[in-house]
């Protein structure tokens, strides 16, 4: 659809970014907003969710766009977006961030390769397809995702691998794949925007990212999907609605324990392999996520706390158990190699088990952007 | 007309432009969300070279204001910039500089202030600010920060009164929108013109006296000299707006309306939610409903002559205000409005809102409401959004705790002490000094854990690892107080909490100091028998952030020897709000309030010793401790515990890893924390009644590093290993060695 023919339905053409701090979704946002501005002839607004300022959180960018000539008035979160970007594969089982997608959303997703479409497939822009193709899965072929609700035409990209073969990162990658999916949306005004804002000042990692978004650009593409409804009542409520105490006073001491913080997690996990383990605790002492599970018992013949297994509900995946372990009984794993996690013992403290765990990630989104945005366009590890 | 570009900003990006372009002498600042990206931004553009304007990062708002204040009555030019608690803490500062009459321009950038704490948006701040003697002008939109910015200062200058710019938190400050500004910065220097000082304080040849004791007859003088200057800034402002319209094309009022002139039905909102309104307004009045809006450009003086004429066709007029006066008539607004009304003799019925609190979203939905509201609505007054007891009437606060019984959602068992008090670890009193028996990494694993699982910190956090492994030393029962930061923010996310134990959040800086009156009271009911006897543990939790704000409070807990624990993690930053450098951050380092370019190198003075500053004030404990030497950490928390029990106030610091701000890898953080402590960058040591002990030293076991090794570890820091920087990491590299050397002369000579 040309630009026209949005704005002539709608005042706002109405994007949301779905991340994890530490992707680049906030400067992406930005990117995104500056380009309607300068390059797209529009007028645009963007901005992120706020928060205080922690790794691995989830983050919500929102961008409207609308015609030049208009004032964007509205300061609230996109609530039901034209397009859906979700940058994590991981983020896909969260329900809260389908909200408000309808079947006329369209969404684009950061995919593993594996879970790509083998040949092809293209984008209906690249490939100039007919409208719909996609949505009635007659040209994609190889795996199919699953969604929890039905939404307009689907589209993925393997934006994490691009990003390392290319040296960029994953927020440029996602920036071309717009391009690809959305008419109005001109690559060329994606490379200006691009230099623009790293040209100057990271020129050194220019060219990568300039071909990240070449790449994005040409490997997004349609997916198969298919719907898998999920329960009601499953995410979305917390535990402890009506707190009845005044002031903000919590009396459910420790009921943070109901939490799943899964979603922090970068992709790898530590594995623990039980027959090296020598219990020296150390594991525990590194842990800031009160992962590890030990339980009075004996180890050599000696009555001594020993390690049990491993909480995963409560593992952010930071491997500070895998560095300091002295044995390797804790070892990396890919997450997605390990569906069903061996040692998986929920915190044993708990007298009652949490109905359900509500998956989150940590408090707070971002509220700065001068050294975090520095930090890791120049190169920076996290 | 002046010729502009156009930029793609948030408000506190344009705000931080303007300032720039006016070439302020001086920034006395203190990290703040939302204010802080003001002071972030000058900051990259000095390390740049792009502004000489000095920056002074104070240990607080208190003292940013008194700062701004000596600067002002010194004769710079002087900007400031805070929102919520920052404003309230440095409150007593403004009067005294509108009441001895120095201009200077503060942006304010409103946020809800505490407590409960939260970071976001709404004009209570603000509102504490209409007595100070300030005139305070009102952004609603991006460009209009830029603009007021400009016309702020000419306006100060022209009534000798320091002036407040005011906008929304995050709605105006932090959203990113087309706007203009002036090409070139001598566009706005000549705008803003020179500089007079009527009595230059530094003429050393005609000294004057500033702040003077005044008595009765003059005291009333000298504020009516205020409501005079109040009077002539009436008149000034838009002969001011007039002025910059000519310079920028851009026209203002002290009142802006929307569709009002004929309608019937006004709603009256401060700030973002005036733009979202007119899509409600374009509705009605299709529908043909006669509604319009306004919004006030200035706050101070109240431009109340105008609002009358502007709401001379209203029948009913609504005021929604983003605060409340808890007990008045309703929001600060709603009263002045109806005040004015009233003043000119209109009978206009006035309905008031509160909405949007904490920034809580306002859609254009919500104006609808809010109109219908006003034709329909029985009630004078209203909470407008309130989901919870919101139809339930007044409610006596007693009844509310009866209601609480009957929510099954205790995950834990309470942690008695027979549940923690397992003679793990024990403490003896040898006469001169303490002795810990047990305390192994894996014997005290079985005392359970204090803080529980699901909180929010980013992965390979240190906080909760050294939160835990000081509870690991700890086996009687535990009340917590956390300072502002981190630690508190990522725990305690309403309705959840991760402590298993007794825990207060009170302010940011004066935790000590409430705990020491938890601590009391505690003593208290013991005696009285009110509450079981029995020792308990007093630990306050700050970060290093807590203790650069909160110092005194901490001395004066010291001072008076309350018998509680001072644990600081220190991670050498401001880390919850974004990573501003502070008085802790290693020298050098990049913050985003200590950028690197080629004008500047990072932070420029030395990390505090926090350790020696509370040693000074004769403590009974101080100990330094790091997760990388976890058996010296868990049994210097137990001899903390028994100082604090039975003697008087103990400190314990501990180095405590940020992986997302000192940008390295989670994975590392106990490596790089060893690095740190072994190139003596951070000694593991304590002060035990006086004496010193060093428990680790690099130099013996062979492991001395220097520290551009542990610099080199993290991101923040690995620009120093370059060349360029040699000097600073020599003159970093002489004052760790300083340091040491002195603790282990100190060690060696317990006399010392």
């Amino acid at each position: 659809m040309s630009e026209n023919q949005i704005f002539a339905k709608k005042d706002y053409f109405e994007i949301r970014l779905e991340s994890i701090g530490g992707l680049g979704a906030n400067l992406c946002g930005k990117m995104l907003g500056e380009m309607g501005v300068r390059y797209l002839d529009l007028n645009s607004a963007s901005f992120s969710s706020y928060g205080s300022e922690k790794t691995g959180t989830p983050v919500k960018g929102y961008i409207r766009f609308c015609e030049k000539e208009k004032e964007i008035r509205e300061h609230s979160p996109v609530v039901s977006p034209d397009l859906l970007v979700i940058f994590h594969q991981a983020l896909l089982a969260d329900v809260s961030i389908w909200k408000g997608c309808t079947e006329e959303t369209t969404v684009l997703i950061a995919l593993e390769a594996g879970n790509l479409p083998k040949e092809g497939a293209q984008s209906e822009k690249g490939a100039q397809a007919e409208e719909g193709a996609q949505a009635e899965g007659q040209k994609a072929s190889g795996p199919s995702i699953r969604l929890p609700i039905k939404v307009g035409n689907c589209y993925g990209v393997p934006a994490g691998e691009i990003a390392i073969e290319t040296h960029s990162r994953k927020n440029v990658v996602m920036l071309g794949a717009m391009a690809g999916v959305l008419d109005f949306l001109d690559i060329e005004a994606v490379y200006r925007i691009c230099k623009d804002t790293l040209g100057t000042k990271y020129p050194d990692s220019l060219a990568g990212n300039l071909e990240g978004i070449r790449r994005g650009f040409e490997e997004v593409k349609p997916l198969n999907v298919s719907v898998e409804e999920q329960a009601e009542g499953k995410g979305g409520q917390t535990t402890c609605d009506g707190i009845e105490a005044p002031g903000g006073i919590n009396p459910y001491f420790g009921n943070s324990v109901a939490n799943d913080v899964s979603p922090s997690r970068a992709g790898y996990i530590p594995l623990f392999i039980k027959e090296r383990c020598i219990n020296c605790g150390l594991c525990d002492s590194t842990c800031p996520d009160m992962v590890f599970q030990f339980a009075k018992g004996e180890y050599r013949g000696r009555e001594m706390m020993v390690n049990q297994g491993l909480d995963y509900y409560h593992c952010k995946g930071c491997l500070r158990c895998v560095d300091v372990c002295p044995v390797n009984a804790l070892v990396r794993g890919l997450e997605a190699e390990h569906p069903h996690k061996a040692y998986f013992m929920p915190n044993q403290d708990l007298v009652k088990t949490p109905v359900y765990y509500e998956k989150v990630g940590p408090d707070g989104y971002i509220t700065s952007e001068s050294y975090l945005t520095e930090k890791r366009m120049d190169g920076g590890e996290v | 007309m002046k010729k502009q570009t156009m930029e793609y900003a948030g408000g506190n990006e344009m705000a931080a432009l303007a300032i720039k372009q006016i070439g302020y002498d001086l920034m006395g600042y203190y990290p703040i969300t939302p204010s802080t990206q003001i002071a972030e931004s000058l900051d990259a553009m000095k390390a740049k070279g792009e502004t000489d304007l000095i920056m002074v990062a104070a240990e607080g708002e208190h003292s940013a204001a008194g700062i701004c204040y000596g600067a002002a009555v010194a004769g710079g030019r002087v900007i400031n910039a805070t929102s919520a608690n920052g404003l309230m803490y440095a409150l007593e500062q403004f009067p005294v500089q509108s009441g001895t009459r120095y201009p200077m321009v503060m942006n304010v950038v409103c946020r809800t202030i505490s407590g409960p704490l939260s970071i976001k948006g709404d004009h209570s701040d603000i509102m504490f600010m209409l007595n100070a003697g300030w005139p305070i002008l009102f952004a609603h939109s991006v460009q209009e920060v830029y603009d007021f910015n400009i016309i702020a200062l000419k306006l100060a200058e022209r009534v000798s009164l320091p002036v407040v710019v005011a906008y929304d938190g995050f709605f105006t400050s932090h959203q990113k929108k087309r706007c203009l500004r002036f090409e070139e910065d001598a566009a706005v220097k000549e705008f803003i013109g020179p500089k007079k000082e009527a009595y230059p304080f530094l003429d050393l040849e005609h000294p004057i006296t500033v702040g003077s004791y005044m008595n009765e007859p003059d005291l009333i003088e000298n504020r009516h000299e205020i409501h005079l200057a109040m009077k002539e800034a009436v008149r000034e402002l838009p002969a001011l707006f007039e002025e910059y319209e000519a310079w920028s094309g851009r026209d203002y009022e002290v009142i802006e309306g929307y569709s009002h002139e004929d309608a019937e039905t006004i709603l009256v909102v401060l700030g973002s939610s005036f733009e979202t309104a007119q899509t409600a307004v374009d509705e009605l009045r299709e529908k043909g409903k006669k509604v319009g809006l306004l919004t006030l450009h200035a706050l101070r003086p109240f431009p109340t002559k105008e609002l009358v004429k502007a709401c001379s066709k209203a029948k009913t007029i609504v005021v929604a205000d983003r605060q409340d006066s808890y007990g008045a008539v309703g929001g600060n607004l709603s009263m002045e409005v109806r005040a004015a009304l009233q003043k000119a003799g209109s009978c206009v019925p006035v309905k008031n809102l509160v909405y949007g609190l904490g920034g809580k979203d306002f859609f254009a939905e919500d104006a609808k409401r809010m109109f219908a509201w006003a034709e329909n609505g029985t009630a004078k007054s209203a909470y407008y959004g309130v989901e919870k007891n919101g139809n339930k009437g007044e409610q006596k606060a007693g009844d509310r705790g009866a209601e609480k019984a009957g929510k099954d959602v205790q995950y834990f068992a309470p942690l008695t002490a027979e549940k923690t008090r397992l003679g793990i670890i024990r403490a003896e009193d040898g006469g001169n000094g303490i002795t810990i028996q047990g305390g192994s990494l894996n014997e005290t694993i079985a005392i359970p854990k204090r803080l529980a699982p699901g909180h929010g910190a980013c992965p390979g956090c240190g906080i909760p690892v050294n939160i835990n492994l000081l509870m690991r030393g700890i086996e009687d029962p535990v009340v917590f107080l956390f300072q502002t930061g981190c630690g508190m923010i990522v725990t305690t996310g309403y309705p959840k909490t991760s402590f298993k134990v007794p825990y207060v959040h009170n302010l940011f800086q004066n935790g000590a100091a409430t705990l020491s009156g938890i601590t009391e009271i505690c003593y208290r009911k013991q005696q009285k028998g009110e509450i079981p006897p029995g020792d308990i543990v007093f630990v306050m939790v700050t970060g290093d952030g807590g203790m650069d704000i909160g110092m005194g409070s901490a001395l004066g807990t010291a001072l008076r020897g309350h018998r509680l624990i001072i644990f600081e993690y220190d991670n050498g930053g401001y880390m919850n709000t974004g990573y501003q450098l502070s008085y802790s951050t290693p020298m050098g380092a990049k913050s985003s309030t200590s950028h690197v370019g080629k004008a500047q190198y990072g932070k420029n003075f030395f990390h505090k010793d926090m350790p020696q500053i509370m040693a000074a004030t004769g403590i009974p404990y101080v100990a330094t401790v790091a997760e990388s030497n976890p058996t010296d950490f868990i049994r210097k928390a137990a001899k903390a515990a028994w100082y604090a029990k039975n003697k008087g106030t103990a400190y314990v610091k501990a180095i405590s890893a940020c992986p997302l701000n000192w940008n390295d890898k989670p994975a590392t953080e106990r490596r790089v924390i060893e690095a740190a402590v072994d190139c003596c960058y951070f000694p593991l040591y304590e002060v035990e009644l006086g004496i010193t002990t060093l428990n680790y030293d690099p130099e013996k076991m062979k492991k001395k590093k220097p520290v551009t090794d542990w610099l080199s570890m993290m991101g923040r820091t690995k620009h120093l290993v370059k060349e360029e920087y040699q000097d600073v990491v020599i003159e970093m590299q002489k004052e760790i060695d300083r340091r040491f050397k002195i603790l282990k002369i100190k060690s060696e000579n317990p006399e010392l």
